[in-house]
C-alpha cells in the first residue's frame, strides 16, 4: 500500500515536471566574448548606412569552421578568420582577403562557379562587387570574368537560386532610395535587378519592375511547386503605392508579380528583413517581417485538399506571441525597430527558436533608444517565450545584422552581431548538457555545389523537421555552411536530402552529436574537425 | 482676431456639449489608446473620461502598447464588453481595417481619433493643423501688419512644413501680391532644428542689414533659433516672431515678450469632444448630424469622411493662464522674468 502510494506519487511528480518542462523552454547561457574575440569592426557612417550592417558566415579556410565578413559601412568591411578550438573560446584573427572594401551595406556567401570554394557578393552603397574565392580565404575581384554589372545604387538586399538546369546562379540584388535625392528621398525608391545566368557568366541585369525599397529578399519555394518564388520585403517610409512582394521567376519566363488577384494581400510594413521556417511541421515556410512596432509571422492558408495553395497569408505574430513590437527591458514605452531576423533552435530541443536584432534607425524620437535583440524561445505549443535578457543576448547597441552559426562547431549554435557606430558582438553558446544535435551538410557534384533550393528533412519522434536550402533573407547578410537541427533527447535521426530538382535521397539513420556531410549519390559521410 | 477664434472654439466645445444633454444616459464608450504610457494621452484620457462620465456614459479602455496586431484584439475584447460607440487611436492606419470592418459588422460607429483612419464608416476628429499656420500669421500680423518678413519652414522632406506654409499664405499671401508685406527671406531647416534656424536667420539678417520687421516660424523650437540670432541684434523684443507647439521654454519667452505667440492644441477640448461625439453615435446620431461636423476627403486616398477639426489656441501674453490653469505649465516656469502686463502671471 505504502509502496504504491509512493510510485503513484513520483509519478505523478514526473508528470509535473514534464509539464513544466514543456511550458517553459529551456534558456541556454551565452558567454559574451566580444573582448577577447579579435574582432574590431564598426559599422560606420551617415545616412546612407542607416540600413545594411550585414554579416556572412561561411568557411573559406577549409577546416569547417566558419569563418566571418561584416561590413563595415562608410570605413573597410572586415574578414575574420576562425582559429577557435573545437569546443572553445570563440577566437578570430583579421586577415587580408581582398574582400575589405568601402561602403560595403552587406554580403552573402555562395558558390558561384561550382568550384567548391565560396564566393562572396558584396553589396554597396555604388558598385556591387562579387569577389571569386580563390581559397585559404583569399579573393579577387569577378565582375568583370562573370559579367556581372555591380550598378551604382544603394544596394541592401540579395537572394540567389539556381534555376533549372542553369550553370550559373539568379541573382536578385534589392537597391533602397535614389541616395542623390538625400533633400527628398521620400517616393524616390531605384529597380531592385535580376542578374540572371547566361552560361557561366551573368546576363545584363534586368529590372523588377516596380521596386519599393526593398531591404530583404529570398528565393524560396513557398508552395512546394519546386521553383522558388523571390519574396521582397520593403520599406513603406519611402515607397509610395508599394507593399511587400513575392515575384514569380520560371526558368526563361518573365518574372510575374503575384497579386490580390492571386490571393496575395497588400501588406505594408517597413520590411527590414525575412527569416523562413516551417514551424508547424507542414511542409510550408513560415516567413517572420521584422518592422517598426509589430513583427509579422505569416503563415500560409491550408489549401483545399488537391488544389495547389494560392499566395494567402494570415498573420500568427500576436497569437504565437512574436509581435516583439516594444522592448522587453529598460524603458517599454517606445517601440521597437527590428532589422536581422533568423530561425535557429539555439537550445537544442527540437524546436526552431528565433532571434531578433534591434536598434534606433539613429536616435528617432517616436522608437526606442535604448532596444534589446531578443531570443523568443518556442515552447511545445508553438508559442515563444522571450528569454534575450536571461540568456545574456539582450544587447541595446544599435543592432542591425547579425548571423547564427556554430563558430567552435560544439553543436550549439553561437551569435554574432553588427551594430551601429559600435563594435561588433559575438556571443557563445554555453548550452545545455543534455540536449542533442546534429548538423548536416549537402554537396551535389557538378552545379549548385551547396543544393541551394534543396530541403533537408530530418524526422524527430512523429515529425518531420524541414529546412530549406537558401541563400538570402535576414538584413544583409546571413549564412552558408553546417544546418543545425536540435534533437532534444534523440540520441540519432532519420535524415535525407531532398534534392533542388526534387529527387529526394534515402532516409539514413543519423547518429546525434554528430557533422554529416551527404554527398548526392553516395550519401552521409561522418566529419569531424582537423 | 483672437478673440473671434476663441469664441469659435468655445462654440464647438459647447454645442457638442449641449448636443448631448437630451441624450439617453448609461451607453458604454470604449476607447482602444495606442500606447497609453506616452505621457501625452493621459490630458487626453482625463478629459474624455470627464465628458463620458457626465454624459451619464460609462469609460471602458484598453491599450495597444504600440502594437497594431494587440490594437486588432483590443477593440475586438471592446466589441465583446458590449460597447454601443468606440474611439480609436490608431497605432497603425494601413492594420486597423479588420477593427473598422468588425465594428461596422456590429453596427458600432467608430470615431478615429487625432490620428486619420480613412474609412467612411470612421468620424475623423483632430486639430485643425492648416489652421496653425494661418493663426502664427494672425497673430503676428495683428502686431506688425505690413514690412519685411521673414519665414522659417520645418524640415523640406516634411509634408508638414508646407501645410503650415499654406496657412499662413492664407493670411499674408494677398499683402505679399499687393506689395504690402515683402518676404526677405524663406528657408528650409534641416531636422526642424533650432541651430539651423539661428543659422539661417543670421543669414536673412545680415543679407538684409538686420530690415527684418516679422518672422513667422513654423515651430517653437525653430522659434527660439530665431530669438537667439535676434538677441545678438539687440532686436528680441522688438521684432515678433510666431511659432507653435507650446513648448515650456516658448511658454516663457512669451511672458518674457522675446515670442509673440505659440500656437498650442489644447488636448482636454479634443477629449471632451471625443466623448461627447461618442456619446452622440451612441445614441444612433448619424456621422453627418454630429454638430459642427463637415466633410472632408484630404487624405490620402479621397475618402469622404465626416469630420470636425477644432481649432488650436494661440498662447500670446493675454492669455497665458490658460495653459497654467490646464497644468500644461507651472506659473513659475511660465512667468520666469515677465514682463509687465501678461495675464496670468500677475
Amino acid at each position: 500500500m505504502n509502496r504504491l502510494l509512493l510510485a503513484m506519487a513520483s509519478a505523478a511528480i514526473a508528470v509535473l515536471a514534464n509539464g513544466v518542462a514543456g511550458a517553459e523552454p529551456a534558456v541556454p547561457s551565452f558567454v559574451e566574448e566580444t573582448a577577447s574575440d579579435g574582432i574590431s569592426t564598426v559599422y560606420s557612417g551617415e545616412w546612407e548606412f542607416m540600413v545594411g550592417g550585414g554579416a556572412a558566415a561561411f568557411d573559406c579556410s577549409g577546416d569547417g569552421f566558419p569563418d566571418l565578413f561584416l561590413a563595415g559601412g562608410a570605413s573597410h568591411a572586415g574578414f575574420y578568420r576562425n582559429i577557435s578550438r573545437q569546443g572553445g573560446e570563440l577566437r578570430f584573427e583579421k586577415q587580408a582577403s581582398g574582400l575589405e572594401l568601402e561602403a560595403v551595406t552587406g554580403a552573402y556567401a555562395l558558390d558561384i562557379d561550382s568550384d567548391g570554394i565560396k564566393d562572396l557578393v558584396l553589396l554597396r552603397v555604388g558598385e556591387n562587387v562579387v569577389m571569386r574565392g580563390r581559397g585559404n580565404c583569399r579573393f579577387e575581384r569577378a565582375n568583370e570574368m562573370w559579367g556581372f554589372d555591380g550598378g551604382d545604387a544603394w544596394s541592401t538586399a540579395l537572394a540567389a537560386t539556381w534555376e533549372d538546369g542553369a550553370d550559373f546562379p539568379a541573382i536578385a540584388v534589392g537597391n533602397y532610395i535614389d541616395r542623390r535625392e538625400e533633400g527628398f528621398p521620400w517616393g524616390s525608391c531605384t529597380d531592385n535587378w535580376l542578374h540572371r545566368a547566361e552560361g557561366a557568366r551573368f546576363a545584363a541585369p534586368m529590372p523588377l519592375k516596380p521596386s519599393h525599397c526593398a531591404l530583404s529578399m529570398l528565393f524560396t519555394d513557398w508552395n512546394r511547386s519546386g521553383t522558388p518564388s523571390l519574396r521582397v520585403s520593403n520599406d513603406r517610409e519611402y515607397y509610395k503605392g508599394g507593399q511587400e512582394q513575392l515575384w514569380r521567376i520560371e526558368a526563361g519566363a518573365e518574372p510575374y508579380l503575384y497579386s490580390a488577384a492571386d490571393g496575395w494581400e497588400r501588406l505594408r510594413i517597413w520590411g527590414m528583413g525575412i527569416a523562413g521556417y516551417d514551424l508547424n511541421f507542414d511542409g510550408y515556410q513560415e516567413y517572420f517581417l521584422t518592422s517598426m512596432a509589430d513583427n509579422k509571422l505569416q503563415t500560409l492558408t491550408k489549401p483545399t485538399p488537391g488544389t495547389s495553395p494560392g499566395p494567402a497569408y494570415t498573420d500568427a505574430a500576436f497569437a504565437k506571441g512574436v509581435t516583439a513590437h516594444r522592448p522587453y527591458a529598460g524603458e517599454n514605452v517606445k517601440p521597437s525597430t527590428a532589422w536581422h531576423a533568423q530561425f535557429e533552435d539555439m537550445n537544442n530541443d527540437g524546436l526552431a527558436d528565433l532571434f531578433i536584432a534591434k536598434g534606433n534607425v539613429a536616435a528617432m524620437p517616436d522608437f526606442a533608444m535604448e532596444d534589446p535583440n531578443n531570443l523568443l524561445l518556442q515552447k511545445t505549443d508553438g508559442s515563444f517565450a522571450e528569454a534575450g535578457d536571461r540568456a545574456g543576448i539582450g544587447s541595446t547597441a544599435i543592432s542591425r545584422g547579425a548571423v547564427i552559426a556554430d563558430f567552435n562547431l560544439d553543436g550549439m549554435l553561437d551569435l554574432a552581431v553588427v551594430n551601429r557606430w559600435v563594435e561588433a558582438q559575438l556571443w557563445r553558446n554555453t548550452g545545455l548538457d543534455n540536449a542533442n544535435w546534429i548538423q548536416i551538410r549537402p554537396l551535389q557534384p557538378r552545379r549548385n555545389r551547396d543544393a541551394i533550393g534543396g530541403w533537408i528533412e530530418v524526422k524527430r519522434g512523429d515529425v518531420v523537421m524541414r529546412r530549406e536550402i537558401t541563400v538570402g533573407g535576414g538584413h544583409a547578410g546571413g549564412h552558408l555552411g553546417w544546418w543545425h537541427f536540435g534533437l532534444g533527447g534523440q540520441t540519432e535521426a532519420q535524415t535525407r536530402i531532398v534534392w533542388p530538382d526534387g529527387e529526394a535521397g534515402a532516409w539514413e539513420e543519423l547518429r546525434a552529436g554528430h557533422f554529416y556531410t551527404i554527398e548526392r549519390g553516395r550519401g552521409a559521410a561522418r566529419w569531424q574537425p582537423g | 482676431m483672437r478673440k473671434l477664434t476663441t469664441a469659435m472654439m468655445a462654440g464647438v466645445a459647447m454645442s457638442a456639449m449641449l448636443s448631448t444633454a437630451a441624450l439617453a444616459e448609461g451607453k458604454v464608450i470604449g476607447v482602444s489608446w495606442s500606447n497609453f504610457q506616452e505621457e501625452r494621452w493621459k490630458t487626453d484620457e482625463a478629459a474624455m473620461k470627464g465628458a463620458i462620465e457626465a454624459n451619464g456614459d460609462k469609460y471602458i479602455s484598453a491599450d495597444a502598447q504600440a502594437s497594431a496586431a494587440k490594437q486588432l484584439s483590443d477593440v475586438e475584447s471592446l466589441i465583446t464588453q458590449g460597447v454601443d460607440a468606440l474611439v480609436i487611436l490608431s497605432v497603425d492606419k494601413d492594420a486597423i481595417g479588420p477593427a473598422i470592418d468588425k465594428a461596422a459588422a456590429e453596427g458600432i460607429p467608430v470615431i478615429g481619433y487625432d490620428r486619420l483612419i480613412e474609412d467612411n464608416r470612421a468620424f475623423y476628429l483632430t486639430f485643425d493643423n492648416k489652421g496653425v499656420g494661418r493663426i502664427i500669421a494672425q497673430e503676428v500680423t495683428k502686431v506688425v501688419p505690413e514690412g519685411n518678413f521673414a519665414i522659417i519652414k520645418g524640415d523640406k522632406g516634411d509634408p508638414n512644413a508646407l501645410f503650415l506654409l499654406e496657412g499662413m499664405m492664407e493670411v499674408i499671401g494677398a499683402n505679399v501680391d499687393a506689395g504690402k508685406i515683402k518676404i526677405v527671406g524663406e528657408t528650409f531647416t534641416d531636422g526642424w532644428k533650432p541651430d539651423n534656424a539661428q543659422k539661417n536667420m543670421e543669414q536673412i539678417l545680415t543679407a538684409n542689414n538686420n530690415a527684418v520687421d516679422a518672422v513667422l516660424a513654423e515651430n517653437d523650437g525653430m522659434a527660439g533659433g530665431v530669438i537667439a540670432a535676434l538677441t545678438a541684434q539687440g532686436m528680441a523684443g522688438t521684432v515678433p516672431v510666431g511659432g507653435q507647439d507650446g513648448d515650456l521654454a516658448a511658454l516663457n519667452r512669451v511672458a518674457r515678450g522675446t515670442q509673440t505667440v505659440s500656437v498650442w492644441k489644447d488636448a482636454r477640448q479634443l477629449g471632451a469632444a471625443a466623448g461627447n461625439i461618442a456619446a452622440a453615435l451612441a445614441d444612433g446620431a448619424m456621422m453627418s448630424d454630429v454638430e459642427g461636423a463637415v466633410k472632408w476627403s484630404g487624405g490620402e486616398k479621397g475618402v469622404e469622411m465626416d469630420a470636425i477639426f477644432l481649432d488650436p489656441t494661440p498662447i500670446t501674453k493675454d492669455n497665458i493662464n490658460v495653459v497654467i490653469e490646464a497644468g500644461h505649465i507651472s506659473k513659475e516656469q511660465a512667468c520666469e522674468g515677465a514682463m509687465d502686463g501678461v495675464v496670468g502671471c500677475n
